[in-house]
């Protein structure tokens, strides 16, 4: 099991005469399945919210994709249930999923009742989870259907942060219409997972589904992006660093020494990681230090991470130099890949700065803003994330409110490529 | 610094897309007209000064600019190399300068003498000035063999004034070049009155335009007239300009020019 790193500028070309130049880089990475080794085993734990809201078909039909998800799950895998309502109690504990009947058993004996809280499940499913943590893949699903009204959600915050320090990754999915995506976005997005939106129960099944499937295609854990800047080359100030691809998360770095670090968290086998590093590059120091050299150096990245069915830590990528070449007489050329992830980018942050606006009142400033995003969406070829999102600047337009379905979705489509490209 | 024109953030130079909203920002730069050289914005459509569409011109225009001025330039080159090789300066206008020394230095000491009295005149000292920095490498390669290095030449022509031996570049990238005194209505982008005789000269006096890489001389109305190579030019006439033909502006050859083509 290694690593796939493959880099790509936004145009390989870099115009001499200019002071600096703006660059974004794409670093898709990825697990390489080799055909003789299998994925690690699972060690997967569910946060089921119980709470009053959820009763009746709602709990039943989480309780039935639990089931589902159970049988779909290997024998060397583990399992653990942890539910919660205004405080959280073990359903399941850590164990091997060959007892699948009992394991059933106990997650139909959940009853709907109480209030919400949601740092209170996480803990306690960090808890659980970290009982077979060696040599697995683990792996946290947390689902509920309402605010996070008995905890606090910066609480929440720390523990999805603590979550990935254990190698541990946090997926959250919102039920129904009344969570909030800005909470479990950042549960998600802190613990290095993906969010999913159940808008009525019938979907519950098929996102459980897909998220298992996402899980199961870990195949290396714990990876770190290591970037080493060359010294005429520096980070944009503003969110330098971003995921594009299979959601936009912004990413946080940390500096050590030279070297910029990335966490990029689990790598899949068969999707790939994109982050995108928006650059700018003053080519005039190395000019003067080495004329007459077409290829300018950019950074060198690589990969660190760990091999769970190995159990091998820190393993390294070989280091990948990426440069770009100077030329005179400059004309753009952009690569067509690189311009998807930038718009990929782009629609989540117009998304966001509409969000933003909205919450200060500025609907028709959110409306623009929301319709560049549709734009955006348009040119990216995802016509489904473009409807929702133009459907949404007109009734912003129109001067009636989002309903929170609206919202939870225009979240989604900005998070996410609804429709993939068409093939060329 | 570009403020991006969606979200409002300010994103520092060189960037393409914002950094905040990654909308494309528009970059505006100045380019040149590749029509009439004159600074337009980048995301003109038409220039503002001939009226040339610049929207047929697309992505590529820095490329056709860059083989436009080649284009202009270089079948100017050639007739010049030629004509300095036949007819050195000093020949050209040997008659009208019988001794190199005494005038030349005559001329330093007319600009002195305007430098210091050059409050009355104080575009034209600057003008003076320039020309006077411009004589040395201008008469380098009449003594020495021209250099081998190629080198960028701004100019390419220029008008020696005879009787005090200074050399007016001729304005680049200009279609018509006015020449006359100060006024307020066609400001002459070469001023003639700080030289001697200058009275004869009307205010709107001639003009030179630039057209496909050929110099043409016109008479604008003026009250004293032209005369090129001693023959009067006709209002309404032009004339097609050669390396060393002579023009004189007003009667009696006192404010006289020899067209002369850098090489």
């Amino acid at each position: 099991m290694s690593v796939n790193l493959t880099c790509k500028l936004s145009d390989h070309y870099l115009d001499s005469n200019q002071v600096s130049s703006q660059r974004q880089l794409a670093i898709s990475v990825s697990a390489s399945a080799s055909a003789d080794s299998n994925n690690a085993p699972l060690n997967l734990c569910l946060v089921l919210d119980h709470s009053g809201s959820m009763g009746g078909q709602p709990l039943e039909t989480v309780k039935r994709a639990a089931r589902d998800l159970v049988d779909q799950m290997y024998p060397q895998d583990r399992i653990s249930v942890v539910g919660f309502d205004h405080k959280a109690s073990v359903v399941v504990e850590n164990q091997l999923v060959d007892r699948i009947a009992s394991i059933k058993e106990k997650i139909q004996s959940l009853k709907a009742s109480g209030g919400t809280c949601i740092d209170d499940g996480i803990k306690l499913g960090l808890q659980e989870t970290s009982k077979g943590k060696d040599g697995t893949i683990s792996q946290i699903f947390v689902l509920t259907d309402g605010e996070n009204e008995h905890g606090d959600n910066e609480r929440c915050f720390q523990f999805s942060r603590l979550a990935t320090e254990y190698n541990m990754t946090l997926h959250s999915l919102g039920f129904g219409d009344s969570w909030n995506q800005d909470v479990l976005e950042r549960i998600a997005d802190a613990g290095g997972g993906a969010m999913a939106y159940i808008p009525s129960p019938e979907v519950a099944g098929a996102e459980f589904q897909k998220l298992l499937k996402r899980v199961q295609a870990i195949g290396l854990t714990n990876a770190n992006l290591i970037l080493q800047l060359a010294p005429h080359v520096r980070l944009a100030e503003l969110k330098p660093i971003a995921q594009v691809s299979p959601d936009t998360i912004e990413l946080p770095y940390q500096i050590e020494g030279n070297a910029i670090i990335v966490r990029l968290g689990d790598l899949m086998t068969d999707v790939e990681r994109v982050v995108l590093v928006n650059l700018y590059i003053s080519p005039a120091s190395f000019i003067s230090s080495y004329p007459n050299t077409p290829e300018i150096p950019i950074l060198s990245a690589q990969v660190r991470y760990d091999i769970p069915l190995q159990k091998q830590i820190n393993a390294l990528s070989p280091s990948l130099e990426i440069s770009a070449d100077l030329v005179q007489d400059f004309t753009p050329k952009i690569v067509p890949q690189v311009q998807n992830h930038l718009l990929a980018l782009a629609k989540y942050r117009q998304t966001q700065l509409a969000e933003q606006k909205l919450q200060q009142g500025d609907r028709n400033g959110a409306a623009t803003m929301l319709q560049s995003a549709a734009k955006t969406a348009l040119q990216m070829g995802d016509h489904n994330a473009s409807t929702i999102l133009q459907n949404n600047a007109t009734r912003l337009q129109e001067g009636t409110l989002l309903s929170e379905a609206d919202r939870k979705k225009t979240r989604i489509a900005s998070k996410t490529v609804l429709q993939p490209p068409p093939n060329p | 610094m570009i403020t991006c024109p969606s979200c409002g953030h300010s994103n520092p130079d060189g960037a393409v897309n914002c950094e905040a909203c990654f909308t494309p920002l528009p970059i505006i730069k100045n380019v040149q007209c590749p029509s009439c050289h004159s600074t337009v914005l980048s995301d003109a459509k038409f220039c503002g000064h001939c009226g040339f569409n610049l929207s047929a011109v697309t992505v590529s225009s820095r490329d056709q600019e860059l083989n436009l001025e080649s284009g202009v330039i270089s079948p100017s080159l050639d007739p010049s190399t030629k004509s300095f090789s036949i007819l050195p300066i000093p020949i050209a206008m040997s008659n009208s300068l019988p001794v190199e020394n005494p005038e030349g230095n005559a001329v330093e000491s007319l600009a002195a003498n305007v430098t210091a009295g050059g409050q009355t005149l104080p575009n034209h000292t600057e003008e003076i000035f320039v020309a006077e920095l411009s004589t040395e490498p201008v008469y380098v390669p009449a003594n020495v063999p021209l250099s081998v290095k190629t080198q960028l030449q701004e100019f390419t022509a220029s008008l020696l004034h005879v009787q005090t031996n200074l050399t007016i570049e001729i304005p680049p990238h200009l279609p018509v070049v006015h020449i006359g005194k100060t006024n307020t209505v066609i400001p002459p982008d070469i001023d003639v009155s700080g030289f001697p005789d200058s009275d004869i000269v009307s205010r709107i006096h001639a003009d030179i335009r630039i057209e496909g890489g050929d110099f043409y001389f016109e008479d604008t109305g003026s009250s004293n007239g032209t005369y090129i190579n001693n023959s009067p030019l006709p209002v309404g006439n032009r004339h097609k300009l050669r390396a060393g033909d002579r023009i004189s502006l007003g009667k009696g050859d006192k404010v006289s020019f020899v067209f002369q083509l850098n090489g």
